[in-house]
């Protein structure tokens, strides 16, 4: 892969590396001011701007616990700055990128070469993931993928790209091991039928749902992409119920999330039980507005708040959250704050401000699942930058709220089938 | 890839004929795809009104009017929280505030545009764009950017089911208050001197003065009443859609289609345009892969510029 690199895209790195060089005849005064900026690329205003605010909170509540004095038993989680840096504190920079991969393109281009970060962390959409992290290789700042889920952003070859969440590959596994489960237990599940938007989150995440179902003999009985943010729902709610598949997977942002629920009820489609790809059926906003609808619902996650049962400290962590944001954590926060612990952890051990040398700490990160918010096994990236070792769980929306159906090992209920 | 959207297209089709049996029932999907275009169309085209309204009277587009509908949702939403009242009791408030923030922008904003030396036109388009920009802004700081939606109404998640085939109650409810809107804003612009200055001034802005018409006046009530009518169809969608500070765009990109396809400046034509829009769109979405939806509403209306750049009923 790192092979068929285009030439100019070398001249390219020689001429990124050569202004960092230049860049960093300046750092060690930087250094010296017990700051270590990180920049944060979201959306901050667009259709997508509450997941970009919420993501706010979630990285300022990470970044208090790295500064503070709170002694969690997480990484860089001992508090008082970053003790390999002489107790630097993290400071983060936001960037608004309006759920547009040019604008993400640009901001992550002006927080390198203006704002100086030591790394850059983003960005929710798949799509802008994809030419932030374009840039930051080529200036060589590691991008620490917080929140998006395209498995194609590891597989491009490069060098400074992590994730230590699950893609969506990972996460529809898991969603067909429980189908196959259900299937086990006697229960009729043979058609499934997609509905997905059409940037990358939608479009890897419905050709993972495509293969899988076809791998393990589901019959695919409708497969819907369509417009994000459209005006009306309609004529694609009517394939769906025409077509009625068993389980019916959404991969949908919170607007098409909304209208689409809003829609299914008014033309009285009921689906036999929903299976989503999380985003927007992980957020609150989502369930206030057409919770009542979706009782029943299953979404993969990354998170389960059940797990601060057995390990306190995700209760702490959370109710800082709460604090902040008036929300519990979800899927799509847990992981924004997580990244940042992580991201802040290897800076620590790197003890510089330099990327290669955070990118050989981040590459030679193990942290054991214990010590981290997530039903992870651990974290420690492959040569791709993606960690496996994050295992993901299913939560049902059960009386007003989720709870942990799958795995097993996770579950804390049993799950309610059909949902209607 | 072709392959599969051919596979696509044979699944739904088939998926059509083989889950509704009979020949009946492929009716049935058929006329819920008509029925589902017709009243999406209705309420386009009461959004279109506005615009059409204030472009006819003084050939200004205001771009933000995707902003004001947001803003009506929101004054609705707003008012349902405070009152707990029902939304359809509130419609004529909503409007009525809404009228009063036409009003003001035109008093606060546009005129002052409209007074430019050079390049009028652009002036015009960078005040209501800027505008559009920090109405947005305002809300986004105010509202947070979290979704609404107003809960336990008398018409929202009702449906009335004629044989199998699904009508909403809001959108019924809206398609009836659409053409409601298009009879009173005709007999407004034909019967009353009102209509009458507001005919004379789009003809000759300068003359009327003459003859006694105070053209500042006819211009406030303009926007008053374009702002009115986009409080009307936002009081509609604030019962089945969700409020956000972004959920004016796609709207207002639709009605600037639809008052252009239907000739700028006429009345009759935003509502012709705006039903056959939703008819396209409803058409598109079944005999196309669904993500081409748009394709039919942009390929009508290339179309009609092509042929008849005026528009449909377009007198200009």
């Amino acid at each position: 892969m790192t092979k068929s690199i285009h030439p100019t895209l070398n001249r390219r790195t020689l001429l990124g590396a050569g202004a960092i060089a230049l860049a960093s005849s300046v750092t060690p005064a930087l250094a010296q001011q017990k700051e270590v900026l990180i920049g944060a690329i979201f959306p901050l205003s667009g259709a997508s701007a509450q997941v970009g605010v919420d993501a706010k909170h979630a990285l300022e509540t990470a970044a208090d616990i790295i500064n503070g004095n709170y002694n969690f038993d997480l990484p860089a989680g001992k508090g008082g700055g970053l003790a390999g840096l002489g107790g630097a504190k993290v400071k983060l920079v936001f960037a608004d990128h309006q759920a547009d991969p040019q604008k993400g393109r640009a901001e992550a281009e002006r927080l390198i070469t203006q704002d100086k970060v030591a790394a850059i962390v983003g960005s929710f959409h798949s799509a802008v993931a994809a030419t932030i992290s374009a840039t930051t290789e080529r200036y060589q700042v590691p991008y620490f993928s917080a929140d998006n889920s395209s498995p194609s952003l590891n597989r491009r070859g490069l060098k400074y790209f992590f994730r230590a969440a699950a893609h969506d590959e990972m996460f529809t596994v898991a969603m067909f091991d429980f189908l196959d489960t259900m299937r086990k237990r006697g229960e009729k599940v043979n058609s499934v039928g997609l509905f997905h938007e059409d940037t990358i989150f939608g479009t890897d995440s419905s050709n993972a749902q495509r293969d899988t179902a076809q791998a393990r003999g589901y019959n695919l009985a409708v497969d819907i992409k369509y417009r994000a943010n459209s005006p009306s729902l309609t004529a694609e709610v009517q394939q769906l119920s025409s077509a009625n598949p068993d389980v019916l997977m959404p991969s949908s942002y919170t607007t098409d999330g909304i209208l689409l629920v809003k829609t299914m009820s008014e033309l009285g489609y009921k689906p036999k039980a929903i299976v989503a790809q999380a985003a927007g059926f992980a957020e609150k906003s989502l369930f206030d507005a057409v919770g009542d609808k979706l009782d029943g619902l299953i979404s993969r996650a990354s998170f389960s708040l059940d797990l601060a049962q057995k390990r306190p400290v995700i209760g702490k962590v959370n109710e800082m959250f709460k604090a902040r944001s008036g929300k519990d954590l979800n899927d799509n926060t847990s992981r924004q704050l997580m990244a940042l612990l992580i991201l802040a952890d290897a800076i620590d051990r790197a003890k510089s401000v330099e990327g290669p040398a955070i990118r050989e700490a981040l590459a030679k990160t193990d942290i054991p699942g214990e010590k981290t918010i997530m039903p992870w096994t651990k974290v420690a990236f492959g040569e791709d930058g993606q960690n496996m070792n994050a295992n993901p769980v299913l939560l049902q929306y059960l009386g007003g709220k989720f709870v942990t159906i799958f795995p097993e090992s996770a579950a804390i209920a049993k799950p309610k089938w059909p949902m209607n | 890839m072709p392959c599969r959207e051919h596979r696509l297209l044979r699944l739904r089709v088939k998926g059509l004929a083989q889950d509704n049996g009979l020949k009946t029932m492929t009716f049935q999907a058929l006329a819920q795809i008509v029925v589902s275009g017709l009243l999406m169309g209705l309420i386009y085209a009461l959004i279109a009104a506005g615009l059409s309204l204030i472009f006819g009277l003084m050939d200004v587009v205001n771009f933000a009017h995707g902003e004001f509908l947001m803003m009506a949702m929101y004054a609705m939403f707003g008012l349902v929280l405070a009152l707990a009242v029902d939304p359809v009791l509130l419609m004529p408030i909503v409007a009525g505030l809404m009228f009063a923030l036409g009003a003001i922008v035109y008093l606060g904003v546009v005129r002052h545009a409209m007074r430019a030396k050079v390049n009028a036109g652009m002036v015009q388009v960078f005040a209501t764009f800027g505008l559009a920009i920090v109405l947005r802004g305002l809300a986004q700081l105010f509202f947070t950017p979290d979704f609404r939606s107003i809960p336990n109404t008398w018409l929202g998640g009702k449906t009335l089911n004629l044989g199998g085939i699904f009508l909403p109650w809001p959108q019924l409810f809206g398609g009836a208050v659409s053409i409601a809107a298009f009879v009173g804003l005709y007999l407004l612009i034909s019967r009353t001197d009102f209509g009458r200055a507001l005919a004379a001034t789009r003809e000759d802005a300068g003359a009327v003065a003459l003859v006694g018409i105070d053209r500042n006046k006819v211009f406030t009530i303009g926007w008053g009443l374009g702002a009115g009518l986009v409080g009307l169809a936002g009081s509609v969608m604030a019962i089945f859609f969700y409020i956000h500070p972004d959920v004016g765009g796609p709207f207002a990109l639709t009605a600037y289609v639809t008052v252009a396809l239907g000739g700028f400046g006429s009345i009759f034509g935003a509502l012709a345009a705006g039903v056959i829009i939703g008819l396209i769109e409803a058409i598109t979405a079944t005999i196309l892969p669904t993500e081409m939806k748009s394709l039919g509403i942009y390929a009508a209306y290339l179309a009609v510029v092509f042929v008849r750049p005026r528009g449909l009923f377009g007198n200009i």
